[in-house]
């Protein structure tokens, strides 16, 4: 993880390819070569990419696309994609409108 | 906030068989399920499975859905549906959302077995409604009966896509390829045959390069991938469809379990990250246990026996199973799943490409290229024998965990013997009856019952026919090859339906005797009346 994290690290220059403007995250529309040009910017964690961008972020929360933006900051890096830590599993599973989380039952902490 | 012994989340084949045997423990547990119906996927599995009698072999999956489900009501399983589980927090606590109410429940024990989600790959295009996954197509044909589409594109070559391209072949649909970027057919043999000899091709080492539309999906290009795995040029093939359907994987959904804190592993062979567990199911955390895909990608009949186990082990846990008796019920079960991983297709065998099966007879390489068993290897199959009379064949050639053919045989004509990964052979010195049993047993729809020559140059070939409606007799048609060539006139002598076969028509038709090993097949040739679409 180290490695990982060492942003001193020349990963090379961002080089357009082809294909970069394929929508990689349908939530939030992000593309292929915006997923890229983040690792370039700097952004070597899932965690990180998911903040910059939003991947992962919307409503299927990077059920359909978090795999393969993991490959794709993994390729870019040059490392494997089992080398990158998952994004972080948070409380609400699936999407819960506000008004929902008003009508909480009270008095259950503890 | 309520608490309950044991708290389950998934209604799936995993989630149930844990709830049943908690209950039979006398644990009162809950199960949670997102969904309008419990069963999680085992409702759109029309198909006979495959195992043995412990694993409910050559049941169709939804029946044992129906039976769980039955089993669960008749302990008391309190079964929560539309129910999602949002958050799993320390003290085993959980939020859940119920219409506009969210409410929080504590379990002593918890079991995680939400299961998996399908895999998407991206091309251009991929986002063109048509676009679906193939367990999407499996929900609409099998529980809506919706067609997704007319003409239908599948990528991938697992059993996923295999047995979904079959289901919408039975839903009338028009299944035009199917495309696998890998060089291997992935799922089993006989999965492939039943879809190559309907006449639908396949294409190993092809992916798609572009889905063609504007609005929804009008077309779709494939090309062959060399070894480097690009696109070779000039190997393009255009196909007109409006669905393209993904089955490129399952990747386990196991955020519950790295919310709860369990330690998590990346494992490609398990498909993604899974919680690390004991021969338990018992994760990291003490007394959350994990049970089917959602600890590693399989199917429902290991997912079941995976359940019963944590089941039993989170009774133990929790007081309500004297430690002799979960020793003895555990190795009961161990046992069952031990003899599911076993063969070519186990956990531990993925990615290898044995050459020979374990009786030591070369593998059909054509099965693997192109889905079928080429005239030309079929005979070195133990299955495969020549015999005066009615007989048996069985074109069953890769070592998979199952032998429900011996067990209906009443006249033992049929082996597999203890080892239930062998393939089966058949035996001539005890006369076959022509009952047809195994043929409608067969899981894979690999049982044929032959009788090579009448006396007048013609043979009868008895297949297992699931298709509607039924020819009829005396109707004439075609009989088809393996790869589903049109071969030659084939009258049918013969329709058999029975309970007993479980809704595996037997059709039994007349070809040449030069045919008797090569139709394997029918497709009827009746003019469809103006104005009426297919299927009506």
């Amino acid at each position: 993880m180290n490695r990982l994290n060492d942003r001193s690290n020349s990963i090379g220059e961002f080089v357009p390819a082809p294909d970069d403007n394929l929508i990689i995250c349908r939530c939030e529309e992000i593309t292929k070569g915006e997923i890229r040009q983040a690792v370039h910017d700097g952004m070597y964690e899932i965690t990180e990419i998911r903040r910059y961008l939003r991947v992962g972020m919307g409503l299927c929360q990077g059920q359909t696309c978090g795999k393969l933006v993991k490959g794709i900051v993994a390729k870019e890096l040059g490392v494997s994609p089992s080398d990158l830590e998952s994004a972080t599993a948070r409380s609400p599973m699936r999407p819960v409108e506000m008004k929902i989380f008003g009508n909480e039952e009270r008095g259950s902490h503890g | 906030m309520e608490r309950y012994d044991l708290v389950v989340v998934g209604a799936g084949p995993a989630g149930l068989s844990a709830a049943i045997e908690a209950a039979k423990c006398g644990m009162h547990p809950i199960v949670f399920d997102e969904n309008a119906k419990p069963g999680g996927q085992l409702f759109k599995q029309i198909h006979k499975f495959f195992g043995s009698k412990e694993h409910k072999a050559k049941i169709r999956g939804f029946k044992i859905g129906e039976e769980l489900l039955a089993e669960a009501q008749s302990l008391g399983v309190k079964v929560e549906l539309d129910s999602i589980v949002m958050g799993l927090f320390p003290n085993k606590e959980i939020t859940v959302k119920k219409g506009d109410a969210i409410r929080h429940y504590k379990g002593d024990a918890i079991l995680i077995a939400t299961g998996a989600s399908e895999n998407v790959v991206p091309f251009p295009g991929w986002t063109l409604p048509g676009v679906i996954g193939a367990g999407a197509a499996q929900t609409m044909v099998n529980l809506h009966r919706v067609q997704p589409g007319r003409k239908i594109l599948m990528l991938g070559t697992g059993n996923v896509g295999l047995v979904v391209s079959f289901q919408l072949l039975q839903a009338g649909c028009d299944v035009v390829a199917l495309v696998d970027a890998a060089p291997r057919v992935g799922g089993y043999g006989v999965h492939a045959a039943k879809v190559a000899r309907c006449g639908v091709p396949l294409y190993l080492s092809h992916t798609i390069v572009k889905v063609e539309g504007t609005d929804c999906v009008t077309g779709v290009v494939i090309a062959e991938v060399g070894t480097d795995w690009k696109t070779i040029p000039g190997s393009e093939k255009h196909f007109d469809v409006d669905t393209i359907c993904l089955a490129v994987g399952l990747s386990p959904m196991s955020q519950l379990a790295q919310m709860a804190g369990c330690r998590m592993v990346n494992d490609s062979r398990k498909g993604g990250t899974v919680p690390v567990c004991d021969k338990y199911g018992e994760t990291s955390e003490k007394g959350i246990f994990v049970a089917g895909d959602v600890s590693g990608i399989e199917e429902a009949s290991s997912a079941m026996i995976e359940g019963r186990i944590a089941g039993i082990s989170a009774a133990y846990a929790q007081g309500f199973l004297e430690q002799e008796k979960l020793e003895a019920q555990l190795a009961e079960q161990e046992a069952a799943l031990e003899s599911l991983r076993q063969g070519m297709f186990a956990p531990q065998n993925r990615r290898k490409t044995p050459t020979e099966t374990e009786e030591g007879i070369t593998v059909s390489t054509n099965l693997l290229k192109h889905g079928f068993v080429a005239d030309n290897e079929i005979e070195r199959f133990p299955g495969v024998t020549h015999t005066s009379g009615i007989h048996p064949v069985i074109e069953c050639t890769q070592n998979i965990p199952c032998n429900p053919c011996q067990d209906v045989c009443p006249k033992g004509c049929i082996r597999v013997g203890e080892h239930i990964t062998a393939l089966p052979v058949v035996d001539n010195e005890v006369p076959c009856i022509g009952c047809g049993m195994c043929v409608a047993a067969c899981s894979g729809q690999a049982i044929f019952l032959v009788n090579e020559d009448d006396g007048h140059g013609h043979a009868t070939v008895t297949l297992p026919y699931e298709f509607l409606p039924l020819p009829e007799k005396g109707e004439t048609g075609t009989a088809l090859s393996r790869k589903g060539d049109l071969l030659c006139e084939a009258e049918v002598v013969g329709v058999k339906t029975s309970k007993a076969f479980d809704h595996t028509n037997l059709l039994t038709i007349k070809v040449p005797a030069d045919m008797a090993y090569k139709a394997r097949f029918y497709k009827r040739q009746l003019p469809i009346p103006c104005g009426t679409k297919a299927g009506e």
